[in-house]
């Protein structure tokens, strides 16, 4: 187990580094910074004492291992808009975004725990195929849409809830209800799958034969075991909700991480997103890392 | 297989009736919307009452043609601007079509390759393969695609690359799978002890048997990759204005919602339509050619 756990850190820590050079070869391909911060009517002079001031006359090799150097110290860079720490931009946002997206994953996950079950339960019945549709009709819509109705309806047309922006609790309905229904048909359709697989096995059977309530049998003895397999879709999920944080706080205006790419994308601000992207990259290899001593030490059939 | 050649020995009717129950069973709908966008995106040029472009401002925001206001002239409305909503639709179905086959096509080129070696040589080739698979199926794909566009300037090309760097991913893992599964059998054996070179076992011997894995995969991610790019073009790291797409027409109308709901209604719907009718066909023929992958 030792073994497998420190192989597991020790290729996570690899994939870590060729992340880094990618964003490294993308931030020297984005342009030259020299051009972007020297003022209009700099000389020659001037631009050679920016770039020196840099570091860019150094050698390739060099410049990477002082972008590795300063990355570990959680130096990141200066937004190019407001010349301010992209760090301390990040932490500023980064409650925001988590404040946002843990209820929609608590919403998410209880809502799709009751769709899947109930739908793998009256297999092939209409309550089957209802949920199977939603789950369809889920994954087509596009989400932004959805959020753009979503306002039109419940903020303009009936002025129950606020359009967008960020305060009282009535701010966090629409954002986390429409998040949360990002990641609705996937877990659903998992948790369908896995809770037939599981509703056909021996242990049920003998579970119901033993005299258990139908409620018991579904809920504890089929659940707690379907459950398992959705583990290794905790990476899924935390993709999911990243590329649903960018899309809906910019249609809400929420003042999150994923705004704050979105913005900066289009602004042309590269250590911002340079830095996002890394942030994600590091929480992508953690989860990662964890599901799969979690799901070693959960089925010790799984090792390497 | 004989009732084939009962059908074939059968009357005229007969024949019709086989036919007609035979058609019954395609998903008709999804075939239509699919074949529609298809001929209105090759034909975009010819069919479209408007240049896409065509800024007529005295006719600005009108409404689609069954409302008060609206008139014939534009069926589906304008924008802010006076552009014909449905001429350009239907040059971005031209965009959404050709951005998702281009992508498909890259994806399953590096997937197929790079699936095929990690199946079938094993060992290390595998593991370090595998990794960089795990790494590309768990990142964001939009992030990286917000990186590209920031570095390289959202454009067409960025679009495709962004989108081809890590769409190739679950087709290495089904791909490598698929390998796995039938890289003993005694044919490959067999092939081996003839003296078959690797590339030409590999070619002539496995990829036959995968193959069909390999086009349900392939149908099945049209409509991922065309939400993928509206979602990009919505946020403005798509194909830049002002080329018509589906979802940066979404993003013109999004502050107009309650004014000028055409503008983004029919694009969402577009989007929506193609991306279910693509995800009903892939069911279809993933249930066709390869009903054990159900589960997927």
């Amino acid at each position: 187990m030792t073994r497998f756990i420190i192989l597991r850190i020790i290729q996570a820590f690899v994939t870590l580094i060729v992340i880094s050079m990618v964003i490294f070869a993308l931030a020297r391909a984005s342009g030259d910074p020299v051009m972007l911060m020297a003022p209009p009517m700099a000389t020659l002079e001037d631009i050679e004492v920016i770039r020196k001031h840099l570091g860019l006359d150094k050698s390739l090799p060099e410049q990477y291992w002082v972008f590795l150097k300063n990355m570990t110290r959680g130096d990141l860079g200066k937004s190019i808009q407001n010349r301010r720490d992209v760090t301390t931009i990040m932490w500023e946002r980064l409650p925001n975004t988590v404040s946002l997206s843990l209820p929609a994953i608590f919403l998410g996950i209880s809502v799709s725990l009751i769709l899947g079950v109930t739908a793998a339960c009256r297999r092939a019945t209409w309550v089957d195929s209802g949920v199977k549709f939603l789950a369809i009709l889920g994954q087509a819509l596009p989400s932004f849409w959805l959020a753009i109705v979503a306002i039109s309806v419940f903020a303009v047309l009936l002025g129950w809830l606020p359009t967008s922006g960020m305060g009282s609790p009535a701010h966090y309905v629409l954002p986390v209800l429409t998040l949360s229904f990002f990641m609705l048909p996937i877990f659903t359709r998992l948790l369908r799958s896995s809770m037939l697989e599981v509703l056909d096995t021996e242990y049920v059977k003998l579970a119901r034969i033993k005299g258990l309530s139908e409620r018991v049998v579904v809920w504890k003895h089929a659940l707690r075991n379907a459950i398992i397999p959705l583990l290794t879709a905790a990476g899924i999920t935390f993709a999911t909700i990243v590329t649903g944080a960018v899309i809906i706080e910019t249609v809400f205006a929420w003042p999150g991480l994923g705004r704050l790419m979105a913005e900066a994308m289009i602004r042309r601000d590269f250590p911002v997103v340079q830095a996002a992207v890394l942030l994600v990259a590091v929480v992508v290899l953690v989860v990662n890392l964890l599901v799969d001593i979690v799901y070693a030490y959960v089925d010790p059939r799984i090792r390497y | 297989m004989s009732s084939d050649i009962a059908i074939a020995r059968a009357g005229f009717g007969t024949r019709v009736r086989h036919i007609w129950q035979t058609s019954r069973r395609l998903p008709l709908i999804p075939i239509i919307i699919m074949s529609a966008v298809v001929f209105v995106a090759i034909f975009a040029d010819l069919i479209t009452p408007y240049p896409p472009n065509e800024m007529l401002l005295p006719d600005r925001l009108t409404p689609p043609f069954f409302m008060p206001e609206g008139s014939t002239a534009h069926i589906l409305g304008t924008d802010t601007i006076g552009r014909d909503i449905l001429s350009r639709m239907m040059f971005g179905a031209r965009i959404s079509l050709s951005v998702s086959l281009l992508v498909i096509a890259i994806a399953t080129v590096i997937g197929t390759v790079l699936g095929m070696l990690a199946g079938y040589r094993r060992g290390r080739v595998d593991a370090v393969l595998m990794r960089v698979t795990d790494a590309a199926l768990a990142f964001p794909a939009l992030l990286i695609a917000l990186l590209l566009a920031v570095a390289l300037g959202p454009s067409f090309r960025t679009v495709v690359l962004a989108l081809s760097a890590l769409s190739w991913a679950p087709y290495a893992r089904m791909m490598r799978g698929e390998v796995l599964k039938i890289r003993d059998e005694d044919f490959v054996g067999q092939a081996r002890i003839i003296g078959g070179s690797q590339a030409r076992i590999l070619i002539k011997h496995i990829f036959p048997n995968v193959v069909n894995t390999l086009v349900v995969l392939m149908t099945m991610s049209v409509g991922l990759v065309i939400l993928i790019e509206a979602s990009l073009s919505f946020l403005g790291a798509g194909i830049p204005p002002p080329t018509p797409s589906w979802g940066s027409m979404v993003a013109d109308g999004r502050n107009l919602f309650n004014r000028a709901w055409w503008i983004s209604l029919f694009p969402s719907l577009a989007i929506g339509s193609v991306v279910l009718s693509g995800n009903f066909l892939g069911d279809w023929i993933r249930d066709k050619m390869d009903p054990r992958l159900r589960q997927l």
